[in-house]
């Protein structure tokens, strides 16, 4: 799951990177699945493309997709699942 | 080709973009939904979709193929991304094996009777024993892969007789047809294979095989690539028949699922999804794989299949086909 607050400038190209990994859930939040190496490449991707001394990006992982588990109330955002 | 991801099923027209170096797929109905990229294994399109290069590209970048079925469930085409696991040497050996007779057909022999076999596992019942020794002992004699191809639909033939007793009447299949399929469990059935073959040659593209060397199919065929054939199989009882006798059983499928026409027939909307559903829960089944010492998905079982071909023509170990060991 990563969330990121980040100057309006820059939302656009953070917003991009982040939608080549992982689904959109809602306004800045994200979640999905990564294999270690991907999720390298987010976190280098993501990298270039914030300012370090104004933008905020934060990850947050578990071993398993098991051990997550999600409440929701209100609309339910995101994406469909994989059958489309 | 990407390590993990997941298959998406597009069960609805949709129209296919790309969007942000990612894809965007727009319905007619409802929000576009978006796609992260490095998450698509592959695509399968039940119903109609428009591409456009930039997306194509896009997926060709990340090594996604995608699967196109038509309205029948047969398998129109596919695109796939081009060769980036190229091994001369594979495809050499690969060729070798396939034009030597005696090799060929010993490879074909033992497909088809794991077929046989796994056909019999997954009907569960005494009624094939008699068309599988028969099968055994006629497969010998066969010296050409048509003479093969005929014994197994002789026991196909049989196979099915024996399925439609086990299914309610509207579904039965009174004889297996296809292009178009004549009745629903036809219709299942065809599609499921589709699937099934999908699968395969999605296997395929992660290793340096070529799809189109086959051993057991005749190649004659020039549209189809025969060795995606040979090698779905022996998985498509574990697919087709034993799903379609479960959502029999479980009353899974309703008629309205369907569109039956006179002489034709064809999954509705609401069946594609309930089959694409269907086919994901049992792709994602693991198994507890005895020299691997792990679980692992029969999606992985075709794949691990694929690999042991790679393994014949590196190292000539013998291939023994797919059986279901559970």
């Amino acid at each position: 799951m990563l969330v990121y607050d980040t100057a309006v400038e820059r939302n656009p190209s953070v917003l991009k990177v982040c939608r080549q990994y992982l689904h959109w859930t809602q306004r800045s939040v994200f979640q999905g699945e990564l294999s270690a190496a991907q999720y390298r490449a987010l976190m280098h991707d993501l990298s270039t493309a914030i300012d370090p001394h104004h933008d905020s990006v934060v990850a947050y992982t578990t071993r398993s997709p098991d051990m997550v588990e999600r409440a929701t109330l209100g609309v339910a955002l995101g994406g469909p699942g994989d059958i489309i | 080709m990407p390590a993990a991801g997941r298959t998406y099923w597009l069960t609805e027209p949709c129209r296919i973009r790309r969007e942000d170096n990612s894809v965007r797929i727009e319905r007619h109905d409802g929000t576009p939904v978006h796609l992260p990229i490095t998450d698509i294994r592959d695509l399968v399109a039940f119903d109609h979709i428009d591409i456009n290069t930039s997306a194509l590209s896009l997926l060709n970048r990340h090594g996604v193929t995608l699967h196109v079925l038509d309205h029948y469930g047969n398998h129109a085409g596919h695109f796939a991304p081009a060769e980036s696991m190229a091994s001369a040497s594979v495809i050499r050996r690969q060729v070798e094996i396939s034009s030597n007779p005696a090799q060929r057909l010993d490879i074909g022999r033992s497909l088809l009777l794991t077929t046989a076999e796994n056909l019999r596992w997954s009907l569960d019942t005494d009624l094939l024993d008699p068309a599988l020794d028969a099968l055994r002992a006629a497969l010998p004699d066969c010296d050409t892969s048509d003479a093969l191809m005929g014994q197994e639909g002789n026991f196909r033939r049989t196979a099915w007789a024996v399925l439609d007793t086990q299914l309610p009447p509207w579904l039965r299949l009174n004889g297996r047809t296809r292009r178009p399929p004549t009745n629903a469990g036809n219709a299942f059935i065809s599609y499921l294979n589709s699937l099934v073959y999908a699968r395969v040659l999605t296997a395929l593209r992660s290793t340096p095989l070529h799809p189109a060397i086959g051993f057991l199919h005749s190649d004659t065929d020039r549209r189809r690539n025969t060795f995606a054939l040979d090698l779905a199989e022996p998985f498509k009882p574990l697919f087709a028949e034993r799903l379609l006798k479960r959502a029999a059983a479980q009353k899974h499928l309703k008629e309205t699922d369907f569109e039956t026409d006179v002489g034709r027939a064809a999954l509705s909307k609401n069946g594609r999804k309930k089959i694409a559903a269907l086919v994901k829960d049992e792709l994602a089944t693991t198994v507890y794989h005895r020299s691997l010492k792990r679980q692992v998905s029969y999606e992985k079982l075709i794949h691990l299949e694929a690999l042991k071909i790679v393994r014949l023509c590196l190292e000539g170990t013998p291939y023994k086909p797919f059986r279901p060991w559970w």
